[in-house]
């Protein structure tokens, strides 16, 4: 039991009071794992991994991190959002929002200066992270002008320089370049090696076999309609035809059109 | 005749864009502060206070001549900072000077400034006579404000804005003040980008030519939307804040780092500055 990160039960959220996001979300992650939550969107993936960082709180349903409730009041108290966010790193879909200091090198110093880590280490994190993914070139740049997949490895570096134990990721791979999303999905994979817990929101179905072995999978309900090891999941081709997140696409054979869908883990005929 | 029209049409678009253009321009071409040279070496705590200084001795001095000798001060600046010295010059000296010698033309003539004449004139039944003393001050004026207008170009072209904004720590402004402007400069360039892709984006649709009551409705429109889309963002910037550790109270990385050539600096341009109001004093 004591392995237990995150435990939800029948977890519920709703925008303005009247928009569901969550419907009775039912969850238990343990430490080390590497769990993926898909979806199409608009199915509550983005608002699970904000509950789960402890930027909203449920409105009914129970939910602990770390074994203990997490509850708004309880965030109230500096010690303890501090010893929250050091242990819970989120890297945000849309970069821009995650990358809101002048430049680079003070957006990766942020997260660990508001942490109360001394100057000095701060500034060793900052080359090492840096190495780590390859931006050393970038530290004094402004972060407008760096390109999408810049933006995204910067963010990863800016969560990565807290060096918490859960790292959450939000569409990590949407919008890039396939050398980018290979370099994220080997940051992914050795961080889970060093013991890192890692869930990653995505429909994105093609990395699911590499950065996540288990998969929950979120309906049109905003429920989990399944969740299982992500060979199960992926092979499941009804279940995955039914949350619309089997991958359809028209191509030429010997001068013919040819449309037709197929699973991520299915040899492509 | 249809030229004419268009380009009345599409007046308030060209407005926005140049607006946006010249934003952009100003705020975040940092081309120069990037180059290798003398200015861009010195710790931009110690190159603020000394310009600080000399803008002071600029705006205190008596003498145009002496304010000239720091103007030359400030062009060897620029020089040793790989600033092309034609550019600097379009910047600082074409249109500066020249508004404020329509500020000071009255104060040339015996009306307002009574003393030596230098040159009379007569121009349709009027008899203006040009005196020294208002000369003298006109000239004054205008080296004041080229000098000081040169040396806050310089100075801005030099050090990156981030830096800048820093800087107002040394003055005791406080952390979550810098952190806000800092947030706001950051901002600006990606809503700049934004109502720029609407623009574009409208044009894709409606082609060029479009009425000019159908452009007021596209402005409108962008402001309420890029409202609607800004104050969406704040929520969520605060929320990447938030989850990042900040608790109201921000602390920011502190990286400057003076080295002895900036002392050095400082101390010679403390010399300077009193070597100019001496000899300003004892004129």
């Amino acid at each position: 039991m004591s392995d237990i990160i995150f435990e939800l039960k029948d977890v519920q959220y709703s925008y303005l009071g009247k928009f569901p996001a969550l419907c009775g979300v039912d969850m238990t992650i343990r430490s080390g794992e590497k769990i993926a939550v898909i979806g199409a969107n608009g199915t509550g993936k983005s608002t699970l991994l904000q509950l789960l960082d402890g930027l909203i709180f449920p409105q009914n349903g129970h939910m602990t991190a770390f074994g203990e409730r997490l509850l708004e009041h309880s965030h109230a108290d500096e010690k303890a959002a501090h010893r929250f966010r050091r242990r819970v790193g989120l890297v945000f879909q849309n970069a821009d929002i995650q990358l809101f200091c002048p430049s680079v090198r003070e957006d990766i110093a942020f997260g660990p200066l508001q942490l109360g880590v001394a100057e000095k280490e701060v500034n060793r994190r900052i080359i090492e992270v840096a190495q780590v993914l390859d931006i050393q070139h970038l530290l004094d740049r402004v972060p407008h002008q760096l390109s999408i997949g810049e933006k995204r490895r910067v963010a990863i570096a800016s969560v990565l320089a807290i060096d918490p134990d859960v790292y959450l990721f939000d569409e990590p791979t949407a919008g890039l370049d396939p050398l980018t999303v290979r370099h994220i999905i080997d940051f992914i994979v050795k961080a889970n090696q060093r013991g890192k817990t890692i869930i990653t929101a995505t429909h994105d179905l093609h990395i699911i076999g590499e950065i996540a072995d288990t998969v929950y999978v979120f309906g049109r309900n905003k429920r989990i309609v399944r969740g299982g090891s992500s060979e199960s999941v992926l092979n499941d081709r009804l279940l995955l035809e039914t949350n619309n997140l089997v991958h359809i696409h028209r191509h030429h054979h010997d001068g013919m059109e040819h449309v037709h869908q197929h699973l991520p883990l299915e040899p492509h005929d | 005749m249809r030229n004419k029209l268009h380009k009345r049409r599409d007046f308030i678009e060209r407005s926005t864009l140049s607006a946006l253009a010249f934003l952009k321009d100003a705020t975040f071409a940092e081309e120069y502060a990037n180059c290798k040279g003398f200015l861009q070496s010195l710790d931009p705590r110690f190159k603020t206070i000394t310009f600080l200084l000399f803008l002071i001795t600029a705006v205190s001095l008596k003498s145009a001549v002496l304010i000239g000798s720091l103007y030359g001060v400030c062009l060897t600046l620029a020089l040793l900072s790989s600033i092309p010295v034609a550019h600097f010059l379009t910047r600082t000296l074409l249109f500066i000077p020249l508004f404020s010698l329509t500020i000071v033309l009255p104060t040339l003539f015996s009306v307002v400034t009574p003393g030596e004449p230098v040159w009379s004139f007569h121009c349709l039944g009027i008899h203006g006579v040009i005196t020294r003393p208002g000369l003298d001050g006109a000239l004054l004026f205008v080296v004041r404000i080229a000098t000081s207008v040169s040396l806050i170009v310089l100075l801005s072209i030099t050090t990156r804005h981030s830096e800048l904004l820093k800087v107002l720590r040394v003055f005791g402004i406080p952390q979550i003040f810098v952190l806000t402007v800092s947030m706001c400069y950051r901002y600006l360039f990606l809503f700049a980008t934004m109502v720029e892709n609407i623009f574009t984006a409208v044009k894709s649709r409606v082609g060029i030519l479009s009425h000019r009551q159908h452009g007021q409705q596209v402005v409108a429109w962008n402001i309420a939307n890029t409202w609607n889309r800004t104050t969406q963002m704040s929520e969520e910037v605060y929320m990447a804040m938030l989850s990042r550790g900040y608790t109201g109270e921000p602390r920011l990385l502190s990286e400057f780092q003076a080295t002895p050539k900036d002392w050095v600096w400082l101390v010679c341009a403390v010399i300077l500055c009193a070597g100019l109001f001496y000899k300003g004093y004892t004129l």
